[in-house]
């Protein structure tokens, strides 16, 4: 373990914490101190207690055992709002904007909710104008309307909306729980500038994440979690990505291979020709049976658009869609998977299974008339279905678990095995590994190579270049609807296809 | 019957094979005392049958077993009309309109004359009205509360309109014959009910259609997007329900005799409170026919057990409801513990 010169100033220090909820320790014995003007990372496999570590460092919850001191408050953090006291101020994965309420009240929204009068904030509107487009500059929100409701910000934008809190919220200690998750590599670099100012201000920032590119970009320290317990702390400068996934997983992450090239006389399966819809304009392109096709662009580029038009969860405006030479329809995804189409969703929770359901009921949900008779469901033959599928793809806490309770990995199987159970002929990824943690997106990408294998044609859709270069045989790059490049894993580098999303620059 | 786990067969391990045939007889404790963990409503009605056989040496006799009976069938059905409508998220406030209705129109149209044909009669009143509140609900998007809240005080209005707020008296002669029979000492319209119990139990557990019930109502988007054809499926369901409550009304109509305007006056409120007691989440997506049946239970044995005890009709309104709210409260303390559990993961 290493740690800081002794000169800088303690903002917090955690000793011999420990969490437990009934049946599972969830944090056992982490002892942590973080300095003023320190960004320190906390690092761990899904499971690994990160979660519960910060929500103990934001007194969201208490600890079992252990005490966290939070340096210039003395009294004991009993919830939220003397977390808030306190000066800690948490960032949300998911960012907690009020809807209904304009950029400006969110922004300053702690004002607004301790106003000494009713509309005490609101009079000084005029004023606040001004000084909420400076705020929201600063976090790289130059063209959004303090006016404009919060519910007409895309994902990407609500985050940044989020941490402009942080620029108006006095605080001592700022907790960015997996906050990047959403964020684009667009809007990462107004993270990275934001976590600057708040290091030289001598603010103790904590982030939680287990993405080492962001990680090393951000972090002075990392704190390594593994079950629950504190493997180790480094020093970024003193060690490395691979390294650190080592600690985290506890063996060493081996290289994922390449897919295996596509034969060059193998059939095309699904062809798009002019596609045109939402923000995706005049999209053409072919993939072939075997073939893993990624689709690599900023969030807003249109590639949910492609892929969500293709599947019938969305309309098409023009363009022709066909599957191994049958041009289709699909006004709805059922009948999107009747011609062989199946698309995986990029939000898995409202999307992707359904939240009452055991990992049984969402397997077969898709399929279920296969094991009917008269619309009468044969059980034996269903439960020995999902059987074969729960060992097929390894899927934790067996069938009769609610899929809700798993890994967002876990879920994806479930998923995953939900829609090949329709025998698809071409298999549309949204953010496969959205999510899903290190460990775990091995085992994706092993079973979207598995697809390929057995001759599907799969489209990825990703905003990881890493991801795409490692999970794809060729890769197209959208920029504002349009391809701007295709680029083959063998040739090309995360540079090339982060400068062509931006500038469109073809290789 | 209803509460059996559809994937059951198989343990809750990774990685386990496709389960033995064997695994069906062995007898699996650990699952019924899972089961029984989660049998509040059951132990609540347990316990008002004790309360009720301690306090009043009239409850437990037969005559009292079988009004007791007949009271609760009726309400019963209206109930399993709720149920369903309530899995799926949505409301019906208009199934004790329905019930007035389908009951007047049964004794009422082509004089009363066969109960076969009053029969008809009341089914394809509530199927028709099912099936406009269904449209109105999944086709239209509208808020299935305000549907039935419109539909409820339509409903009741024609039932006015109709009898001109006299009673109806039907001409044959038969027309109280299944209320009032009995079939092996046991009332016929309690046996009516429990069949129609199973039937629905069966519907919702072991067919297609129940599951993209269960689906739809837990969550809309995850069904769409898996090809379910949610918004027939909803229609059907108010289809169904209209169907239940239509019958429930022949039923009512056929007990008392005659086709009461004020008939089923306040059923719906009871149907939920029961729906709800019995561990149904009004949020849709979870709850079992066995839980509706013993909701409908512990309102029936506090119903009569207050007439019993000769508590003033007044007084008895008021326990009712505060039976709703204190059921209301044990379903909010039964999902906090269980939401408290899934946050370790």
């Amino acid at each position: 373990m290493s740690d800081p010169s002794p000169t800088q100033r303690i903002a917090f220090t955690a000793v011999d914490v420990s969490k437990s909820y009934p049946g599972v320790t969830a944090l056992d014995g982490v002892s942590l101190t973080g300095y003023a003007g320190e960004v320190l990372a906390i690092c761990g496999a899904n499971g690994a207690g990160k979660s519960t570590l910060a929500r103990l460092l934001a007194g969201q919850e208490q600890p079992t055992s252990g005490t966290i001191d939070i340096a210039g408050w003395d009294k004991p953090i009993n919830g939220p709002a003397d977390a808030q006291d306190a000066g800690i101020l948490l960032m949300h994965q998911e960012p907690m904007i009020i809807d209904d309420f304009t950029v400006a009240e969110n922004v300053w929204i702690k004002e607004v909710s301790s106003a000494g009068s009713v509309r005490g904030w609101k009079t000084a509107r005029r004023h606040r104008a001004a000084a909420t487009r400076e705020v929201l500059a600063k976090v790289g929100l130059h063209g959004v309307s303090p006016d404009e409701p919060a519910r007409n910000l895309g994902p990407g934008l609500r985050q940044m909306l989020a941490l402009s809190r942080t620029q108006v919220n006095d605080h001592t200690v700022l907790l960015l729980d997996e906050t990047t998750a959403s964020t684009t590599e667009e809007h990462f670099k107004d993270v990275l500038e934001l976590v600057d100012r708040e290091r030289a201000a001598g603010v103790s920032v904590i982030f939680v994440s287990h993405r080492m590119p962001e990680v090393f970009s951000l972090a002075d320290r990392i704190a390594v979690l593994r079950n629950g317990r504190l493997v180790d702390i480094v020093k970024t400068s003193e060690t490395t990505p691979s390294d650190v996934m080592t600690l985290m997983i506890g063996k060493a992450v081996s290289a994922f291979e390449a897919p295996p090239p596509v034969p060059v006389d193998s059939r095309p399966v699904l062809e798009v020709s002019g596609l045109t819809s939402g923000s995706a304009t005049d999209i053409s392109f072919t993939v072939k049976e075997g073939e893993v096709l990624g689709i690599y662009g900023l969030v807003g580029s249109g590639r949910s658009s492609i892929i969500r038009s293709i599947s019938g969860n969305q309309t098409r405006e023009s363009g022709v869609v066909t599957v191994n030479g049958d041009a289709i329809h699909p006004k709805n995804p059922g009948e999107a998977a009747a011609t062989g189409i199946a698309y995986l969703t990029e939000d898995r929770r409202k999307e992707g299974f359904v939240k009452d359901f055991t990992n049984g009921e969402n397997m077969t949900l898709a399929t279920i008339t296969r094991f009917a008779r008269l619309g009468v469901i044969n059980r034996r033959k269903e439960n020995k279905r999902i059987g074969e599928l729960i060992s097929e793809y390894q899927v934790k806490g067996g069938p009769s678990t609610f899929t809700r309770t798993l890994s967002g990995g876990n879920q994806q199987k479930v998923v995953i095995a939900k829609w090949l159970e329709a025998r698809p002929d071409a298999v549309l990824l949204d953010e496969p590994t959205k999510g899903i943690d290190v460990g775990a997106r091995m085992n994706i990408y092993q079973i979207i190579h598995r697809l390929a294998d057995d001759g599907k044609a799969v489209v990825v859709v990703t905003s990881e270049a890493e991801e795409a270069l490692m999970l794809c045989n060729r890769i197209l790059v959208l920029k504002e609807g349009r391809f701007v490049g295709e680029f083959t894993p063998a040739t090309s580098t995360t540079d090339d296809l982060i400068r062509a999303s931006l500038a469109g620059v073809t290789a | 019957m209803t509460q059996t786990n559809p994937t059951s067969t198989v343990t809750a391990t990774a990685s386990t094979p496709a389960p033995a045939p064997a695994d069906r007889s062995g007898f699996d404790w650990r699952r019924v005392g899972a089961w029984a963990t989660e049998q509040y409503p059951l132990y609540i009605l347990i316990l008002l049958l004790i309360i009720a056989g301690i306090s009043t040496s009239a409850f437990f006799t037969p005559q009292n077993l079988t009004n007791l009976i007949l009271q609760a069938s009726v309400i019963g059905i209206v109930t399993l009309a709720q149920f369903l409508v309530v899995l799926t998220g949505g409301i019906d406030i208009s199934v004790g309109s329905v019930v007035g209705l389908a009951g007047v129109l049964a004794a009422g149209l082509f004089s009363g004359a066969s109960v076969p044909v009053a029969i008809l009669v009341a089914v394809l009143t509530g199927a028709v009205i099912g099936a406009v509140n269904g449209w109105l609900v999944a086709f239209r998007g509208l808020e299935a509360f305000i549907v039935t809240l419109g539909m409820l005080a339509l409903a009741r209005g024609l039932v006015y309109a109709y009898t001109e707020g006299v009673p109806v008296t039907p001409q044959a002669e038969d027309f109280r014959a299944i209320a009032s029979s009995t079939l092996a000492g046991f009332p016929v319209i309690g046996i009516l009910w429990l069949v129609l119990a199973v039937a629905v139990a069966f519907l919702v557990r072991r067919t297609v259609f129940g599951r993209r019930v269960y689906a739809s109502g837990s969550n809309k988007e995850a069904a769409l997007a898996a090809g379910v054809p949610v918004r027939s499926t909803l229609f059907l369901v108010y289809v169904i329900a209209g169907v239940l409550a239509g019958f429930a009304g022949f039923l009512l109509a056929s007990r008392v005799g005659v086709g009461t305007p004020t008939a089923g006056n306040g059923y719906e409120l009871n149907a939920i409170a029961a729906v709800v007691i019995g561990g149904t989440s009004l949020v849709g997506g979870k709850g079992r026919v066995f839980g509706a049946v013993i909701g409908t239970l512990i309102f029936a044995v506090i119903s009569n057990l207050l007439v019993l005890l000769n508590v003033s009709t007044y007084l008895q309104d008021a326990f009712r409801g505060a039976l709703i709210l204190v059921a209301v409260l044990l379903t909010t303390v039964h999902f906090a513990k269980k939401k408290k559990a899934r946050q370790l993961t």
